[in-house]
């Protein structure tokens, strides 16, 4: 009895554990990698800038910048949202990073919801009428989707609906200095996501219908549906109730495998419509070289990430009961 | 996991078109070189003119042949890829046998290393070391499989355990045959389909990567890669170029990707045990 309620709480520590550690793993590389630069910050700053400083000031400065902080320390000024100065812009870092942080969450949010639900419901729509035009022609149609990279579907959106018909404004997330009221301010910031996110939602969702159609047919076979059939229930209560609750599963375990192709592909959506996300800010950052930037974007998305994932394995075990009494 | 694979894979025309294409890509980078008609860092031409019959592409905003570019380009991509593909699975492959054949403390640590690599986003690191160090290719391709192998290494974990109680491997053990010629002789031959699932699977991702890497600007500019073919292309739009110039590395990496996507998906179609039954045919 006692071993019975002990382990469930032993293996929900697991994922705990091993995603605490992946986060250590990257809040240390975010330390040490730029320590193992070669030159020091005071030379890389000043040698090329139009300040000359006189021995003193200089040996000041790099007194300052080579103070060793340790590690523990830095853990506690990143606790502490002190995350340091941006180079170029010369602002907190963190203020910089939260300004945008809301629209890469709008945006991939948007996405990744609209692509699974349309992936979802397609997928198992088609698993249902397998053989029929539909299924082949979607079948056929989601392989070649899923073969064309963001940056070619992208660039095409952009340069067919926003240069050439100008429909949708090829740039940015908001219009600037616009006094509008609140309804007229959602409508631009609708106008403006609809060119990213329909280049996303058209690299996420062929994805997620393979893989619900594929998990869907092996479902569709097992007995349970032909006892659910035999029961008369009517169809869309099997498709759904029955046969989707199981094909959901692969769904959500390989969203975080596919999570590395989805960040690629948003880092590279922002930057063709210049969308003031993190993405964005990151590759400003990299043009710069503003290194507190790049750290602190690099090292907190993949803090959210990891997080993201870790909440889909308990939501993984909700969804999937048998996952807690399995072994 | 004996299949007739060589009949049924070929039958697949989605395998077919991908096969076509990877032949035609294969050929565009070892022949790259002697057919790109110009030296793609010849800078000595007239900056961005239309087509002609001596530069069938047309030369881009810094006096250089786009037709030839896009050889190297292709070269450069194709390659990263394989490699990066070919090193993963490699890792891969070797720590999931080990991880699955000897089981117990080897096996917890190498999963749970597994489990932490899977977790981290690849290309946040990758963006950090290329920010920071400049690396060549090759290293950042060596990072990139050094994060890609866990899920190969899963999937054949899992294939090892289920081999590990087949007769034959069993009977080898009764022998008295060590670790390594059980491994070597019985397990990693038996596998074959899981490599090739694999491969396809990391190469595809490995592209991609590269691709959007070069787009974001990370890789050394003088280096030629489709993804920055496309960046610079697209600030010349005004110029009425995109057809000769913002179009060709466009399709090219469609078609790569595609090429890649089609074998990748037919492979895992065919010789995935549990998806061949579900999908009857």
């Amino acid at each position: 009895m006692i071993a019975y309620t002990k382990q469930p709480i032993k293996r929900r520590l697991g994922p705990v554990i091993s995603f605490g550690l992946a986060a250590l793993g990257m809040i240390y590389l975010s330390y040490s990698l730029p320590r193992l630069l070669p030159g020091d910050f005071v030379t890389a700053m000043y040698s090329s800038s139009h300040v000359t400083l006189t021995a003193e000031q200089e040996a000041e400065l790099r007194a300052y910048y080579t103070e060793e902080p340790g590690f523990g320390s830095y853990l506690l000024k990143l606790a502490r949202l002190d995350w340091g100065y941006s180079y170029a812009f010369l602002t907190p870092v963190s203020e910089l990073f939260f300004s945008a942080l809301p629209w890469t969450l709008l945006l991939l949010g948007t996405a990744n919801i609209l692509s699974m639900l349309i992936g979802f419901v397609t997928g198992v729509e088609a698993a249902w009428r397998r053989e029929s035009p539909f299924e082949k022609g979607m079948v056929g149609g989601m392989t070649i989707l899923e073969g064309i990279p963001e940056i070619s579907t992208g660039i095409i959106l952009l340069v067919v609906f926003a240069f050439h018909l100008q429909w949708f404004p090829a740039a940015g997330a908001d219009t600037a200095y616009a006094e509008a009221s609140i309804s007229a301010r959602l409508a631009t910031i609708g106008h403006h996501l609809v060119l990213p996110l329909v280049t996303l939602v058209l690299a996420y969702f062929p994805g997620n219908f393979l893989l619900t159609r594929n998990s869907m047919m092996m479902v569709i076979k097992a007995p349970f549906i032909n006892t659910a059939k035999a029961k008369g229930l009517p169809a869309r209560r099997i498709r759904y109730a029955h046969a989707a609750r199981n094909a959901l599963l692969p769904l959500v375990t390989r969203f975080g495998l596919r999570l590395a192709f989805m960040i690629t592909g948003a880092l590279v959506v922002e930057k063709i419509y210049s969308y003031p996300g993190l993405g964005m800010l990151l590759i400003n950052a990299i043009q710069a070289r503003d290194l507190p930037v790049i750290q602190a974007v690099v090292l907190f998305s993949s803090l959210i990430v990891l997080t993201i994932i870790l909440l889909l394995e308990f939501v993984y075990r909700i969804i999937d009961p048998r996952i807690e009494h399995a072994h | 996991m004996h299949i007739d694979f060589h009949q049924r894979v070929f039958l697949d025309p989605w395998f077919i078109t991908g096969f076509f294409l990877a032949v035609l890509f294969a050929f565009a980078t070892i022949l790259g070189p002697p057919l790109a008609p110009f030296d793609p860092w010849d800078m000595s031409f007239v900056p961005i003119s239309p087509p002609s019959a001596t530069h069938v592409l047309g030369i881009n905003d810094g006096g250089q042949d786009i037709f030839s570019e896009l050889f190297y380009a292709i070269r450069n991509t194709v390659t990263f890829g394989l490699a990066c593909g070919l090193i993963s699975l490699f890792i891969g492959a070797i720590l999931g046998v080990i991880a699955g054949w000897m089981g117990g403390i080897v096996d917890m640590i190498l999963m749970r290393v597994a489990d932490i690599l899977l977790a981290i986003p690849a290309i946040m690191i990758l963006i950090l070391t290329a920010s920071l160090f400049r690396p060549s290719p090759w290293v950042l391709a060596l990072i990139l499989a050094g994060m890609m192998w866990p899920t190969i290494s899963k999937a054949i974990r899992a294939q090892t355990l289920t081999l590990k109680e087949s007769l034959h491997v069993k009977a080898a053990a009764q022998i008295g045959a060590s670790n390594w010629y059980i491994i070597r002789r019985h397990l990693m031959p038996e596998m074959f389909p899981l490599y090739l699932i694999g491969f396809a699977a990391k190469a595809r991702m490995a592209m991609f990567m590269e691709a959007s890497l070069a787009f974001l600007g990370l890789f050394d500019p003088s280096r030629k890669s489709l993804g920055m073919m496309i960046a610079f292309a697209v600030k010349y739009y005004y110029m009425d170029i995109w057809w000769n110039w913002l179009l060709p590395p466009i399709i090219c990496l469609s078609l790569l990707i595609m090429a890649v996507t089609f074998l990748a998906i037919s492979l895992e179609k065919v010789l995935d045990p549990r998806l061949k039954e579900a999908l009857g045919s």
